[in-house]
């Protein structure tokens, strides 16, 4: 008597092995993956500038560090953005009157860092180039352009992770 | 005595079937009264029922010894897929690898696995940089301003500073 194993039993355990393939691939291309994802950086524009006094509510967080790094007298938040980075792509924001722009672009992502090269551009010209590793809870603060208003701008970038 | 024969060659065509059973009631009177006057298909009869004895005897001895897994299995997985399971016995019974280990169908599934543990190994465990918490500024350069570096590692905060000159007036004239 000759037993031999059914096409079905042998269909059956090709798709075993084939899911296991497939849960084992997913598995091992998800670090892949999870490292081309996106980062979240929350930007800030500021406006310092000894006209008037005191601080933008919305700039409660770094009340403290702004009044301790600078001699300016007031701070008003003119714009924020919460930008989501991809390697490579530039994304930028531009001041009210369009004259200065800062430009970010994700350059690497590894564990809990974020290099993040940063470009601020004044009238087509590019004033300052910087590349910035931005880790989680710390803040970095591009300052110094000139406000058309008197005054300074002061971009305050943050990563989320 | 020829009409015998004559009988004896037409029966001896039933006689097989009459033997496995399988004639109709009418073919088996035929035999049976065919049987009782011709001791020649008789012994036919008992010549097959020895040689059937002689064959099955050794079959089921072998059969004895014989406990034919695979067929147990099969019939086994066939009364449990009958009965109604949980969803994690299902699961447990379609994960069973088992009957995959007793063949070779695991050495071409387990290079496989080796090999892109070796690749994945390569991007996963890739000798990362040790950052350091002070080293937040990689590099800044300004054509037409001096800047200023300067952290605050209590509040971690790093300020990165374009000294740029005011706007001047225009000159009045």
């Amino acid at each position: 008597m000759v037993i031999r194993g059914t096409g079905e039993g042998t269909r059956r355990n090709m798709r075993r092995i084939a899911l296991l393939l497939i849960v084992f691939f997913i598995f091992s291309f998800l670090p892949l993956s999870m490292a081309s994802a996106q980062v979240q950086v929350r930007l800030r524009a500021i406006h310092a500038s000894d006209a008037g006094s005191g601080v933008d509510p919305s700039l409660r967080d770094l009340h403290k560090e702004l009044g301790s790094l600078f001699s300016f007298t007031s701070y008003r938040l003119m714009r924020e953005e919460t930008l989501n980075l991809s390697l490579n792509q530039p994304a930028s924001i531009s001041s009210r009157e369009g004259r200065i722009i800062l430009e970010t672009t994700l350059v690497g992502l590894h564990r809990g860092v974020a290099e993040v090269k940063i470009r601020v551009v004044r009238e087509g010209s590019e004033i300052l180039n910087t590349q910035v590793r931005l880790f989680p809870g710390r803040t970095v603060l591009v300052g110094g352009p000139r406000h058309t208003r008197g005054g300074v701008v002061i971009y305050a970038l943050h990563a989320n992770f | 005595m020829r009409q015998m024969k004559d009988s004896c060659s037409s029966i001896s065509k039933l006689l097989e079937k009459y033997f496995d059973q399988e004639v109709t009631d009418k073919e088996r009177l035929l035999v049976e009264g065919h049987l009782q006057d011709c001791p020649a298909c008789r012994d036919a009869l008992t010549s097959m029922e020895e040689v059937r004895t002689l064959i099955k005897i050794p079959i089921e001895k072998a059969a004895q010894k014989e406990d034919f897994p695979w067929v147990w299995q099969k019939i086994e997985r066939e009364i449990r897929s009958q009965e109604k399971r949980a969803w994690w016995q299902s699961l447990r019974s379609w994960l069973d690898l088992s009957p995959l280990l007793k063949k070779k169908v695991w050495i071409p599934a387990v290079a496989t696995v080796v090999v892109l543990l070796f690749i994945t190994a390569q991007v996963i465990f890739k000798k990362t940089p040790s950052y350091s918490e002070t080293s937040v500024v990689e590099y800044v350069e300004s054509e037409t301003n001096n800047v200023m570096v300067y952290d605050l590692e209590k509040a971690k905060v790093t300020v990165i500073w374009l000294f740029e000159e005011p706007e001047k007036e225009p000159a009045a004239i």
